[in-house]
């Protein structure tokens, strides 16, 4: 199987997909599209497999986003540049479960980093912001997410990535 | 008549695509005396004889390289240990695709703040993990 991810296109084949969370699933199919190409407020990229490069194997959604400065508490405000805190936000990522335990979540999430890495170099971003599932925080935290702690008990996590450990990734 | 068809002669004779042949342009370059060194010592790698070959096989090389990026691709080097360069070369960028990402708003409790703000303020960031290092091998 070789691998390609690519920018979501409109004939892409969605409607098979089941990564197993209706949610995921519901995003992919209904709006992944129209958000990226009407909306412009998230754009999506497939992993397909050469043999059949219409099926979406897996995805994932980025946008950007930013913090006014003047929402931090002003202990923190010192050690911020003096701009809103800008960010880029990996919305969403899911795996067809058919296709779950071959590194495509691994594939997705390494072209999510070298975007994220592009975009910053082109308009400037500190960090990368995911609102995980808290049954898949330990997956991402073996990518050095760590936690934003202080939402619901339920619901998702927030997790945080500096972008300057990304780059030291790339470094090395 | 029979001036005009002389003259008609003669424009044939001048005009290099009535006689069927492609036109050729001729190509002149200033070169400083490092360039015209490295262009001597490419030209003896490649085994190529001529300005010519060598004009042509850059282009080709050239013309590769602007449609990988053209189509968003990155241009990568391995070397045998694995270890991955990507060519970052200015002028190829102006043809790479846009890659600015549409802005969304993200809501924050008070105390989801307070934790951003003590990461994104640290002088230092983590170091990355084996997983993410290895996230730009694979």
């Amino acid at each position: 199987m070789a691998i390609v991810i690519r920018r979501l296109e409109e004939s892409d084949e969605v409607e098979n997909f089941d990564s197993g969370d209706e949610p995921l699933n519901n995003y992919l199919k209904r709006h992944a599209w129209s958000n990226q190409e009407k909306s412009l407020i998230g754009v999506s990229y497939v992993a397909v497999d050469e043999g059949a490069p219409r099926v979406v194997l897996g995805y994932f959604t980025l946008a950007v986003a930013s913090v006014a400065r003047d929402k931090f508490p002003k202990k923190y405000v010192r050690g911020l540049p003096p701009y809103d805190l800008s960010l880029i936000l990996l919305a969403r990522l899911a795996v067809d479960r058919r296709f779950e335990g071959r590194g495509l979540g691994h594939a997705l999430i390494s072209e999510a980093f070298r975007i994220s890495l592009r975009v910053a170099d082109e308009v400037g971003c500190r960090c990368i912001i995911t609102d995980a599932y808290r049954e898949r925080t330990s997956w991402y935290a073996r990518y050095g997410f760590v936690p934003i702690e202080g939402a619901a008990e339920h619901g998702p996590q927030k997790m945080y990535l500096d972008l300057r450990t990304v780059r030291a990734a790339l470094r090395r | 008549m029979p001036r005009m068809v002389s003259k008609n002669r003669k424009r044939r004779r001048l005009d290099p695509s009535a006689t069927g042949r492609p036109r050729k342009t001729k190509f002149q370059a200033d070169l400083a005396p490092a360039e015209d060194r490295t262009i001597r010592l490419l030209k003896q790698e490649l085994q190529l004889g001529s300005n010519t070959d060598f004009l042509s096989d850059a282009v080709a090389l050239f013309r590769w390289a602007v449609s990988e990026r053209k189509l968003g691709h990155r241009i990568i080097s391995e070397s045998v240990s694995g270890e991955r360069k990507v060519l970052c070369f200015p002028r190829l960028e102006r043809v790479a695709p846009d890659l600015v990402l549409p802005r969304v708003e993200i809501e924050w409790t008070q105390r989801e703040l307070e934790r951003l703000g003590e990461l994104a303020s640290a002088t230092e960031a983590n170091r990355p993990t084996e997983v993410l290092i290895r996230a730009f091998r694979d």
